[in-house]
């Protein structure tokens, strides 16, 4: 081994404290660089692996003679295309009675286009037609399996059916039943496949889908030709909810990939600049001799710079190994949990280069300026090593007015400027760790403020209930007469397509009573009418179609019929983007809109009392489908531990990255100070009291870091929650003061532990030793 | 074998009030404080081959409120000497009376409560905190120990001749008035002993005798004075010279007539 190398290895095993501290935090950057990107890319690969084997859609087209839609398609060079029944139609899965989807397959065998995986039971046959395939997370949330039956609503009253197999859809990898309602009531909405034939015959509806797989040709053509053809309105697989959910999720790996490891690496480089350059310092002598005997510069410079080499490629070579198997984890993790048919994992070796080039990079850079401050020693003044003392500035000036505080204080107060660039280091270290925190807790903190706007100012139903048409005032009536039951108020719903400019977006439309105590139109921060003429939309409209207040849009129901109405207003809906008028306006709008009752329960009402109600109501007469509003609060309610958990995680994530940064630049300034803490300690001051002294600068640092790292985290916050802000989410940032607090107090308790170290090293300390020594 | 050595003070320990040498006229005496006594001292570092005595059972006494001055080559002990008299280095054997109480086989902070209310350092290099006017270095050490008082500090610098500098930061002060306010620092704790290591040694003539005058100042106030050094003419000013070689007290000589600061030449 080389002498350099050899003694670049010992002065790195001299201070391994404060290397594994640099080089713990490049291995997590690195690890996150790899497990995350690598699961991206798995996951990514997983989806689209299961969408090309069951013949995912690329586009599906809704309108009147889906024949043609589909005629059109293949004329424009499309691959495959099926035409179908979709319907939403009143169901009952063990007692529960919801409004479900029913979509029409061929029977006698599996399509080429929106295929389903059978995963339990048989796939659909010409000689069973009550036979159905049902969707496996209904299956799961009704515990139905095959030979189990359900109830179909058909205009001749209840059909049972038999469950033939349980199947997996990659239309519904994730259960949703459109863009507005991602999240919802699990018991509320079920998929069932059945002979198309069959779903023509109990719902009535002909054909109204034609699905397309393009092979080699052009999107963009084959769109067009559709919408030539008549479509209403033309989804690709990035207008799926399902689809739109998981990449929302997929893109929370993709940030994390990024935005960690940039964070972790920066903190790493910085640390490693703090002690290289500490390094240089002490070495000034050694250098100078070096340099006096002719030494190269390059070679100093390359002989500092193979230390933070050193530390970086380790490190990177760690975090690398340990990403890789964690990759595969995280991957069949997720799959599992979300039922992935499909889990590919591979191999990433350009990920694994990268992030060993990252850490390289780390320890390179950090290195470089102490490097090349060493090379540019003089050496008459190193080996000299004359202590040269800091010339007071206008701040110890400012300082020196301050009589009444404790020498301590004015100390620490100067010695936060006697080194910036160490004073920095440290700043940065709560810097960072509040960023990680704060970016990561706000998205949680900000969901549920989203969710508490939504379902206590905007949604204040508690349930919402189909009935049949014609029935909703005598529904309504004894719905009113149920214990438990405070108000209910008739409205219409309906699914409908909604143009502008050529684009079009598929949403509901909410008829609502314009004196609605069950919904809040808010705008701008204000509560608004529901107008008597337009309609209002969520503000996400504005986006999809680039649409604006006062424009006219058109509107398409399920039956093809157009028609233009002025956009009244867009208001601020955390969830989804709805479309709501009078139920004057919805009848002008939509041909057969569903009556729909929303009902207010009392306050205080308990899960059970809830779940009789909903017993109750299902079990009256005309009543198509029941929706508890408010489930999802509760199982985000049922989460409220594992969200804590989390916050605790990342909380200690920031803290770690705070603490490695801070423990750097702390033992580094003890080194520094080493002189100044052995006399007081000579002079009779206690291992307490000294280390108090060095605390106290270090969290003048840190505290003076804790503005700049709250704003730079709540500006980090709201950057993430925009990467998530689409026509289903609307949040805003939402930070409570408790978070901030906390957060910061993480910070500075990660502060305070990084001093246990040094009070130890002042124990330690051989004051005889160190008194003799010229301070350098 | 060491050599028992009796001061010209007797051997009264005790505490001076505040102000140290304030109410006498130059020349006089104040009642003298502090001492020390070692018996069969050792000390000794590494071990099996590597292992040094640094200390080779040493025998001395120095008599409260003397003066002594230990010369001896580079490694010979004298520090280490400095050091275990002082408490911040433990002798690996023997007895060490100080100011009245055994030190031997104290634990860190019993000694650190010692160093606090009997003993006074000065280092060659002053040590100074850069980021501290004269006048807080002094003050660090009365906030930090909770002995002394802050409000003696002026008086303190006005002994060592820095009055008129008290609100200039290290960088602003020569070498020589660096050491005086090391000096006025080890004094904020009204210290029975003063230990010098080396203190003239960063420093030329003229300032080095000016420190040597602010110690025997320090002396005449009944302060037990210890100063280490390699150069022999600062023996001149002691009324004891102890001169240790290989961690042996080679010999103990008084000096009868010791001269002023002034006279010394290096």
């Amino acid at each position: 081994m080389k002498i350099s190398l050899r003694k670049a290895v010992r002065d790195l095993a001299r201070q391994r404290t404060q290397v594994t501290a640099v080089g713990l935090t490049v291995l997590l950057g690195v690890l996150m660089f790899v497990a995350a990107g690598g699961a991206f890319r798995n996951l990514s690969t997983s989806y689209e692996g299961t969408y090309h084997r069951l013949g995912f859609a690329d586009l599906l087209a809704v309108g009147t003679d889906p024949q043609a839609l589909a005629d059109a398609a293949t004329s424009t060079g499309a691959a495959t295309t099926r035409i179908r029944t979709q319907v939403e139609q009143p169901m009952t899965l063990s007692g529960t009675r919801l409004l479900g989807r029913l979509i029409g397959m061929p029977p006698a065998g599996h399509p080429a286009v929106d295929d389903v995986e059978v995963t339990e039971g048989q796939y659909l046959s010409p000689d069973d037609p009550d036979g159905v395939l049902l969707e496996k997370h209904a299956a799961a949330t009704f515990g139905l399996a095959p030979g189990d039956t359900l109830q179909v609503a058909t205009a001749d009253g209840w059909h049972t059916v038999t469950v033939r197999g349980v199947v997996v859809s990659p239309e519904y990898l994730w259960p949703a039943r459109s863009r507005q309602e991602v999240l919802g009531d699990p018991h509320s909405f079920a998929v069932v496949f059945a002979s198309q034939d069959q779903v023509q015959a109990w719902s009535g509806q002909a054909p109204n889908q034609a699905l397309v797989l393009l092979g080699g040709a052009s999107q963009a053509d084959v769109t067009g030709a559709l919408r030539a053809a008549g479509a209403s309105d033309v989804q690709t697989w990035s207008d799926n909810p399902s689809d739109a959910a998981l990449t929302l999720d997929l893109n929370g790996f993709d940030t994390m990939s990024k935005a960690f490891p940039l964070m972790f690496l920066t903190a790493a480089g910085v640390a490693a600049y703090v002690l290289l350059t500490r390094r240089v310092l002490s070495e000034r002598p050694t250098i100078g001799t070096l340099m006096a005997a002719g030494a190269r510069r390059g070679r100093v410079v390359w002989h500092y710079v193979l230390q933070g080499l050193l530390i970086g490629t380790t490190a990177a070579v760690l975090g690398t190994a340990i990403g890789a198997p964690l990759t595969v984890l995280i991957t069949r993790v997720y799959t599992t949990e979300l039922g992935i048919p499909d889990t590919v994992v591979t191999a990433h070796p350009d990920l694994t280069v990268i992030g060993i080039a990252l850490g390289v990079l780390v320890g390179a850079l950090g290195a470089a300026v102490p490097a090349v401050l060493a090379a540019r020693t003089v050496p008459a003044e190193a080996m000299r090593n004359q202590a040269t003392l800091p010339a007071p500035g206008r701040w110890s000036g400012v300082v020196s007015r301050l009589h009444r505080l404790p020498v301590t204080t004015r100390m620490a107060l100067r010695d936060v400027v006697r080194n910036p660039r160490r004073t920095f280091a440290t700043m940065l270290g709560s810097v960072l760790g509040l960023v990680l925190v704060l970016a990561s807790v706000g998205m949680m903190t900000s969901m549920i403020a989203a969710l508490d706007t939504q379902y206590g100012t905007v949604q204040r139903e508690d349930a919402s209930v189909v009935v049949e048409p014609g029935a909703q005032d005598q529904v309504a009536q004894q719905v009113s007469g149920l214990d438990g039951v405070a108000t209910v108020e008739s409205a219409l719903a309906s699914q409908v397509t909604v143009g502008f400019d050529g684009s079009t977006y598929a949403t509901s439309l909410q008829g609502i009573s314009p004196d609605t105590s069950m919904h809040g139109f808010i705008s701008g921060g204000h509560t608004i009418a529901l107008p008597s003429d337009g309609v209002l939309a969520g503000a996400g409209l504005a986006d999809q179609l680039g649409v604006a207040a006062g424009d006219t849009v058109t509107v398409t129901d399920a039956s093809g019929r157009t028609t233009d109405v002025r956009l009244a207003g867009l208001v601020d809906e955390p969830l989804g983007t709805l479309l709501y008028g009078t139920p004057a306006t919805v009848q002008t709008l939509v041909a057969d809109p569903t009556p729909v009752l929303l009902v207010r329960f009392d306050s205080g009402l308990t899960t059970a009392a809830r779940d009789g109600l909903r017993g109750e109501v299902t079990g009256l007469d005309h009543v198509l489908a029941y929706t508890d509003t408010r489930a999802l609060l509760t199982v985000v309610d049922s989460y409220l531990g594992l969200f804590w958990a989390f916050f605790g995680v990342i909380v200690a994530l920031g803290g770690v990255l705070a603490l490695a940064v801070i423990q750097v630049t702390m033992s580094v300034n003890l080194v520094e100070r080493t002189t100044e803490l052995a006399t007081l300690r000579a002079a009779g001051v206690t291992v307490r009291k000294a280390a108090g002294v060095l605390a106290t600068e270090n969290l003048v640092a840190i505290v003076a870091g804790l503005p700049i790292g709250l704003v730079a985290g709540v500006l980090a916050a709201q950057g993430t929650l925009g990467l998530f802000g689409t026509d289903m989410f609307h949040l805003r940032l939402s930070l409570g003061w408790w978070v901030l607090a906390l957060s910061a107090l993480g910070v500075v308790v990660a502060a305070g532990l990084s001093q246990v170290p040094a009070a130890r090293a002042i124990r330690r300390m051989d004051v005889a030793r160190v008194v003799r020594e010229r301070v350098t | 074998m060491g050599t028992t050595v009796n001061g010209r003070h007797g051997s009264t320990t005790g505490k001076e009030t505040a102000g140290g040498g304030a109410g006498r006229r130059p020349g006089e005496h104040a009642a003298p404080r502090g001492g020390a006594r070692l018996t069969g001292v050792r000390k000794t570092y590494g071990a099996g081959d590597t292992e040094v005595h640094a200390l080779d059972g040493v025998d001395l006494e120095l008599a409260p409120g003397s003066f002594t001055v230990v010369l001896g080559p580079s490694g010979s002990g004298k520090t280490t000497l400095l050091n275990v008299i002082g408490g911040i280095e433990q002798a690996t054997a023997g007895s060490i009376e100080v100011a009245g109480q055994e030190i031997s086989g104290r634990s860190p902070v019993d000694l650190a409560g010692f160093r606090r209310d009997h003993v006074g350092f000065v280092f060659q290099f002053f040590n100074l905190v850069p980021t501290l006017t004269a006048r807080e270095n002094v003050e660090i050490i009365v906030e930090l120990t909770g002995v002394g008082d802050a409000r003696r500090v002026p008086d303190l610098l006005a002994e060592v001749g820095l009055a008129d500098r008290a609100d200039h930061f290290p960088a602003q002060l020569s070498g020589g008035q660096q050491q005086r306010v090391a000096i006025a620092r080890a004094l904020a704790t009204d210290p029975d002993l003063l230990l010098a290591d080396e203190p003239t040694g960063a420093l030329d003539l003229t300032t080095g005798r000016q420190i040597l005058g602010a110690l025997l100042e320090l002396h005449r106030a009944g302060r037990t004075v210890v100063v280490v050094t390699h150069n022999a003419s600062v023996a001149q000013i002691a009324d004891t010279v102890v001169t240790v070689v290989d961690g042996k007290v080679q010999s103990v000589e008084r000096n009868a007539e010791p001269a002023a600061a002034e006279a010394v030449s290096w």
